[in-house]
């Protein structure tokens, strides 16, 4: 039997399929926000190793690892010499073998521990040295003095609590105002463009070369601002290696600050010159407080305490006091949404999703309507994140209004959840799958090895034994093309 | 003797596959386009037309769409 492709037919699809390799067949691109663990995953070997030399690194890694891979970890802590595998599988009953294979995989993707023979040749996990000798110094103590901790006069200007708040928020703040492209261009430096260039939130324009805003960065506006922060350093991280920074430098000295003190004043003596530089750069962001350049001492503000909190699932503390952080967003079943807002930036992300129709001194007023909604889920905006963020600034008022009987886990009008919903659904009424199809089989006997042995690779999409007819996803066409051939060469 | 036949294969609900099947049969889209009609609500038609579909499908949507909210004053 010889496999014949229908040539013709073949040769113009691969050539258009060139084309359009990049084509998007369901568009819907999604900006990755990864959490501590899966950014170190994506990292080299060496990179992780460097990292364990910084007992920050290591709690921090250590308080993001699954329970059992805790339990795991703090039992091998003391234990000089590997462990055989066998017996870390003894530890765990049978019925969680789902959880400890997840908890071993995450050990061995962060290479906390290592494969290490054992003599007998029976295979042993060995915690690495680095990371076992940082987390005893991070939970033990021991190692040096946190170079920032040196002690320091008192402050005689200390700023409190609600300073560094406003601080870190009104830094924050412009650097969003900067992404929807306000007026407020001030205050913005060269370097923080170039991360956002970088990071693919905002692009060159073909024309005038000034910065737009790109699909990715309507998304990052609506993340909490936790998350914003986090995936805008995983971009610093990424540059600053050309700036001659380390990354596992800078990185272990966000974490450090993550474990500081909100509203105590720290010191930068001892610091190196690289770190300094970092540290002005933390400051142009509102990750910290300085009065002066050369002040000789600086104030972790919340934005910074909060980056050990991007965990996927869990709440962040808000960023603010909650007296600040009042939502201010109340949307009627009408369609409208009134906000009390007199902030640009508020208005401007709000313009994202709804048409604006009135604009006073400190309320705006707009309606949700289907081509604004449209508007935004072509921008790479998703229903769930338009639907979160009005959640997130719903107004106190919210809270207490009736939703007309109907009980429902949001607070907004449960018509209007449906309805944004709806209009997304309504654009996706079609999945498109690149494949090939597989048809005219000679005998069912033919057919049902070819679908298997497809199943069985994970590529098949759609099959019907009735017609003979089968589909494999485009990348694995080659592999079932070859399993064909020899197949059909030995019967 | 098998025949094989790149393209892409569209899941879509049964109304949609006979609106499909409606713009085919009448060349909406200056061509047919659909090589195989697999079942219910699969399809199989050829990848350069997925844009110009995607569009014609947006154009539909737009007509059976009436706007719901009122702007009122």
């Amino acid at each position: 039997m010889v496999l014949r492709e229908s040539q013709a037919h073949y040769a113009r699809m691969s050539e258009s399929s060139k084309s359009k390799s990049s084509l998007n067949l369901n568009p819907s691109p999604t900006l990755q926000c990864k959490d501590l663990h899966e950014y170190l995953k994506s990292r080299s070997a060496q990179f992780l190793e460097t990292l364990y030399n910084y007992p920050t690194i290591c709690l921090a890694v250590y308080r993001e690892l699954p329970e059992l891979a805790r339990h795991f970890v703090i039992r091998l802590l003391f234990v000089e010499q590997p462990v055989p595998q066998a017996v870390v599988t003894s530890w765990v009953s049978q019925a969680f073998a789902k959880e400890q294979a997840k908890a071993c995989e995450a050990l061995s993707e962060l290479s906390v521990w290592q494969e290490a023979p054992i003599p007998g040749g029976m295979p042993g996990w060995m915690l690495a040295l680095s990371f076992k000798k940082n987390l005893k110094v991070a939970l033990l103590g021991g190692g040096r003095p946190w170079s920032m901790s040196s002690s320091l006069e008192p402050d005689g200007k200390a700023r409190d609590v609600a300073f560094l708040d406003a601080y870190a928020l009104e830094r924050w703040e412009c650097v969003l105002h900067y992404m929807v492209g306000s007026a407020q261009t001030e205050g913005i430096s060269a370097d923080a463009v170039r991360i956002l260039l970088h990071a693919g939130l905002m692009t060159r324009d073909a024309e005038d070369g000034s910065a737009v805003i790109t699909r990715a960065g309507f998304q990052f506006l609506l993340l909490s601002t936790a998350k914003q922060v986090w995936l805008f350093l995983q971009h610093y991280l990424h540059t600053a290696e050309k700036r001659s920074l380390s990354a596992a430098e800078c990185l272990a000295f966000l974490y450090q600050l993550s474990f500081s003190t909100l509203g105590k004043d720290y010191s930068t003596e001892g610091m190196s010159n690289n770190m300094l530089v970092f540290l002005q750069h933390l400051r142009e962001f509102g990750l910290v407080y300085q009065r002066k350049r050369k002040a000789g001492r600086f104030f972790p503000t919340r934005l910074a305490l909060n980056i050990s909190m991007v965990r996927s699932g869990s709440t962040p503390a808000p960023l603010c006091a909650p007296a600040q952080q009042r939502g201010y967003i109340m949307v009627e079943t009408n369609y409208r949404v009134y906000a009390y807002t007199q902030t640009n930036l508020q208005v401007a992300l709000l313009g994202l999703f709804t048409e604006l129709m009135y604009r006073f001194p400190n309320l705006v007023v707009g309606v949700l309507t289907r081509e604004s909604v449209r508007q935004a889920l072509r921008g790479g905006i998703t229903a769930e994140q338009i639907i979160h963020y009005l959640e997130q600034h719903a107004h106190p008022q919210m809270l207490k209004s009736e939703t007309g009987g109907i009980r429902s886990s949001s607070m907004l009008p449960p018509t209007v959840v449906d309805q944004i919903k709806l209009w997304e659904t309504e654009r996706n009424r079609f999945v498109y799958t690149e494949g090939v199809v597989y048809n005219q089989f000679l005998s069912q006997a033919d057919f049902v090895v070819l679908r298997d042995y497809a199943k069985q690779q994970g590529v098949l999409t759609w099959q019907s034994e009735r017609s003979r007819t089968m589909v494999v996803t485009r990348h694995g066409h080659d592999d079932v093309k070859k399993f064909w051939k020899r197949y059909s060469k030995t019967s | 003797m098998v025949n094989v036949m790149k393209g892409v294969l569209v899941e879509c609900d049964p109304a949609m596959k006979q609106f499909l099947l409606h713009l085919d049969e009448t060349l909406a889209l200056g061509r047919k386009f659909i090589l195989q009609d697999l079942d219910e609500t699969h399809l199989f038609i050829s990848a350069d037309i997925v844009e110009t579909l995607q569009a014609r499908v947006d154009d539909l949507m737009d007509q059976l769409s009436i706007p719901v909210h009122d702007k009122g004053i």
